[in-house]
């Protein structure tokens, strides 16, 4: 049954991804933002959708054990800092290292707070985020004063870690030997649709650094162990029911440790991508809000990897057009337009008429709104890929079922 | 014959009570071993003791001669030991199958084989005839179906001793009678039952031996064929049994509710859960409910109480109740004893005032205009557990640490508060010992004498016989016979719910 649900979702996930494409050429032919579609900005938002990709599948491990992980801001910065600490001494991929290892230190506090000693939540979870800012902070001074660090906020600089493209399609070098760029040559070409499809893929797999491909897998190979393996099953029945587990001889206490822990290598590893690949140096405010993002995505994605991903994916997209280009914003107004004229039709057809009603005049706000300004006042456009993330996901996910007991204290012998 | 499960001495108190005060249990391999007792008299205990989910204070237990101790229910299951919970232990957002090899999962490297646990489920379940979808979502299924579950899991980790925790509790007499043939499977595939039990003629149906716990202690061990049914309650509560039996017509002219056409639609487009339900209740007469679960009796409850939408119209004393919402509803005088009280009726993890006002919460005497009054609610929290004997500490107790029969009798009380003009109670009795079911009778009886109307669901049809003056059958979410109670058995009664008749 699972198996069957899960190749026509496959179908549905490639149809709606060209879907989305060809709206994007029908907009960019019709508003000539030619950012909408290019491979700099597809690159830009896969770069930009990892570090949220890695903190919400650190949220999933966390919240599919039946842990709130709100600290996962305060793992990702403990990583970023990690990564920036020990990538400058030893090497960029030592700095990953440190930053799982620290991003999974932060994450047993958290565990030991919430597992152990029965701390709410989300009150350990905000804790460790006010903690971790400060800590980094007060060692980076104290290197800083030692003058091995440029400044307080800032660590010296890290390698890059390097790149390579899939063969044939996009250029990639295989031992010395430079294969051609197919897609880069067909999105030259300027075909409507057919250049923008390729130009698109050609971001996504063109000159990916290796530690974007691995936070790609991760995706798949999470869902994989959740949902395949005995480890994923234990994990998952300790955030349903843990006391039917606990009744089945499953170690819940190990399982939620795992999940934290698990959790936490996730937000460190996605700090550390943001100090070393998507930056090449640790400097403060680096995180800036993505593990709440994460967070977001998570949960807007339904407590499932792929749901997740796609949540991640729409907010680098949103947030990678508007730092190339606030004209492509402009033009992205349109297509909040057509998503939220499609979100009324398909609530108009189960007869929710309250959401058709919304839906509606949201989409005419932003039909007004796009015909009224010409130009989008900057701090709107930086603010658009909060928004347009917000409108879309809550449209898109309305029956949304996370683990039955997440968040809640687990006891041993738990019923009487 | 083999010891196949000794308990000698065991005691365990929880802050505040005693548990259990020596406890000593002998369980002969290949037989079926009734344990009874009161609600709260500890039985339950002794078996979580047994299964490693409560580690005792003191005692021993032996497992075939050799004496064990369990941490964790993982050594018990190592040791042969399976339990079938009274509350079933099932992730609802889980499939059946992974339900059942959660924790013992045939794996390769990790990863689950679960077309090979799907072939033993279901070689299993053909074995016993306890045929349930291994795909499907527990949450869909019903309360039958979750027990099969319940024993198929343990029965999947290859236990040789079974405990089953007053496994007849939730289920219509055709599912009793398939639990009991799969029992006389299992004794006969030379596995050891312990079944938990107050019902007492099921154990004189059922079991070989017969161990009696009363207030924590074991007070008694007899073979079941050498005693009856009137020994062994006087060996449990001291009394004779009750039986619930009403005396002449206590029902008045005016009409407390009536109903046409009540529809409630399947949310999938099924076929509807309630059909063109009609009938009239008036003042101090109980219509008793009979169907198998699920045949959408909690469904038409719910209805009436404004819980789900409806077709159809619902009258209440002469005014219309279609667009009411539920806390108009309640106010206006209806009272609902909801079929699951952790679920629907209580806040376990509060106290029991505060449990008091839950439906409540908008008048006197739990309200003084928008603070909530604490010690009025207090001192009616303590009028309840006076009248309707309610033991426990006081109203500050938590309700989790009531036992089921004192939580239920707890609920009974607060329904009754304020005189509703109807009651709305859907398994008033439901895991209640014989003394508490005896005092919900009671008070049942006394509210219609005074002009309460009653509108029962029960799935113990002596109960239902009992108490009602009218009965009707619910199938297929329609109204298929209507019954006199005085000249219905059990048994016809229970043809009549399957249909067969």
């Amino acid at each position: 049954m699972l198996e069957k649900g899960k190749l026509s979702g496959m179908r549905r996930t490639i149809i709606i991804f060209f879907g989305i494409i060809a709206i994007l050429s029908i907009i960019r032919v019709a508003t000539g933002a030619s950012d909408l579609t290019s491979v700099g900005t597809a690159q830009a938002a896969l770069l930009l959708s990892v570090p949220i990709v890695l903190a919400a599948l650190g949220g999933l491990f966390a919240e599919r054990a039946g842990v709130v992980n709100i600290g996962l801001e305060g793992m990702m910065i403990m990583g970023a800092w990690a990564g920036g600490f020990m990538g400058s001494k030893h090497g960029p991929w030592v700095g990953l290292l440190a930053a799982i290892f620290f991003g999974a230190v932060g994450a047993l506090v958290h565990a030991i707070a919430t597992i152990t000693f029965g701390v709410d939540h989300v009150v350990s979870g905000v804790a460790i985020n006010i903690i971790a800012a400060g800590l980094v902070r007060y060692i980076s001074t104290i290197l800083a004063q030692g003058g091995s660090w440029p400044g307080p906020s800032q660590s010296p600089d890290v390698e890059p870690i390097g790149q390579n493209g899939l063969p044939i399609l996009s250029g990639g070098k295989y031992f010395g030997w430079q294969s051609p760029d197919i897609l880069n040559s067909i999105g030259e070409k300027n075909w409507f649709l057919i250049s923008d499809i390729s130009r698109v893929l050609r971001g996504l797999t063109g000159e990916l650094s290796y530690v974007t491909m691995i936070a790609v897998a991760l995706v798949p190979i999470s869902y994989y162990i959740l949902w395949k393996t005995s480890f994923g099953l234990r994990l998952r029945s300790t955030g349903e029911s843990p006391i039917a587990a606990e009744s089945l001889g499953v170690n819940v206490y190990a399982m939620k440790y795992w999940g934290v822990l698990l959790s936490g290598g996730f937000a460190g590893l996605g700090g550390g991508f943001l100090a070393i690949v998507a930056a090449n140096h640790y400097q403060e405010n680096q995180i800036g809000g993505r593990g709440y993002i994460g967070l977001a995505a998570m949960l807007f994605g339904n407590w499932r990897p792929g749901g997740l991903l796609a949540g991640s994916a729409l907010f680098g997209f949103a947030d990678a057009l508007q730092l190339r280009d606030s004209a492509a914003i402009h033009a992205l107004l349109l297509l909040i337009v057509a998503f939220l004229l499609f979100a009324a039709w398909r609530s108009f057809k189960k007869g929710q008429r309250i959401a058709t009603i919304v839906a509606l005049a949201l989409a005419g706000f932003f039909a007004w709104f796009f015909v009224a300004f010409e130009e989008l006042p900057g701090q709107l456009v930086t603010m658009t890929p909060y928004l347009a993330t917000l409108i879309v996901l809550s449209l898109a996910s309305q029956r949304l079922r996370g683990p039955a007991a997440a968040g809640l204290p687990y006891r041993r012998g738990g019923l009487k | 014959m083999a010891i196949a499960v000794e308990l000698r001495h065991i005691s365990k108190r929880f802050p505040g009570v005693i548990a259990n005060k020596d406890v000593s249990i002998k369980v002969e391999s290949g037989s079926v071993h009734a344990l009874i007792g009161e609600n709260g008299a500890g039985k339950s205990t002794v078996m979580k003791i047994l299964y490693g989910m409560q580690r005792p204070d003191s005692g021993e237990i032996l497992v075939n001669g050799q004496s064990v101790q369990f941490k964790k229910p993982a050594d018990s299951i190592e040791a042969g030991i399976g339990m079938v919970h009274q509350h079933f232990m099932l992730a609802d957002n889980f499939t059946v199958l992974e339900n059942i090899v959660l924790g013992y999962e045939p794996s390769h490297g990790g990863v689950i084989d679960f077309n090979a646990a799907r072939a033993k489920i279901n070689e299993m379940a053909a074995a016993y005839g306890l045929t349930v979808d291994p795909d499907a979502l527990v949450e869909d299924l019903g309360v039958g179906q979750r027990q099969r579950v319940e024993i198929l899991k343990v029965l999947y980790r290859g236990a040789k001793i079974l405990i089953f925790d007053e496994p007849t509790a939730v289920l219509v007499p055709q599912e009793v009678d398939e639990l009991f043939e799969a029992l006389q499977g299992l004794r006969k595939d030379g596995l050891t039952v312990i079944f938990i039990t107050h019902k007492l003629d099921e154990v004189l149906r059922v079991a070989d031996d017969v161990t009696v716990i009363r207030a924590g202690s074991t007070v008694a061990e007899v073979k079941a064929s050498d005693v009856s049914a009137k020994k062994l309650a006087e060996l449990m509560v001291g009394s004779e049994l009750p039986s619930p039996e009403i005396h002449g017509s206590a029902k008045r002219n005016e009409v407390t509710l009536s109903l046409s056409k009540l529809t409630v639609l399947a949310e999938s487009g099924a076929r509807n859960l309630v059909s063109d339900v009609s009938f009239t209740l008036h003042a101090g007469e109980v219509l008793g409910i009979a169907g198998v679960e699920g045949n959408g009796q909690s469904e038409l409850i719910e209805a009436i109480l404004g819980l789900r939408n409806y077709t159809g119209t619902v009258v209440f004393k002469g005014e219309p109740l279609d667009d009411e919402s539920v806390s108009e509803r309640r106010d206006m005088g209806i009272g609902f004893i909801p079929e699951d009280r952790q679920r629907q009726a209580l806040l376990m993890s509060s106290p029991l005032w505060e449990n008091r006002i839950l439906g409540h919460q908008r008048g006197k005497p739990v309200m003084n205009g928008v603070l909530i009054d604490r010690k009025a609610t207090m001192k009616d929290t303590v009028r309840i557990m006076q009248e309707f004997d309610v033991r426990a500490p006081g109203p500050d107790t938590l309700a989790l640490a009531l036992s089921g029969g004192n939580q239920q009798k707890f609920i009974v009380g607060r329904e009754m508060s304020g005189a509703p003009s109807l009651l709305l109670a859907s398994h008033p009795t439901r895991g209640v010992d014989v003394g508490a079911q005896a005092a919900i009778w009671n008070e049942l009886r006394a509210a219609r004498e005074k002009g309460m109307a009653i509108v029962l669901i029960s799935a113990d049809l002596e109960e239902l016989i009992g108490l009602s003056d009218r009965l009707i059958v619910m199938l297929r979410g329609s109204v298929t016979a209507e019954l006199d109670p005085t000249k219905t058995t059990p048994e016809s009664l229970g043809s009549a719910m399957t249909g067969a008749a």
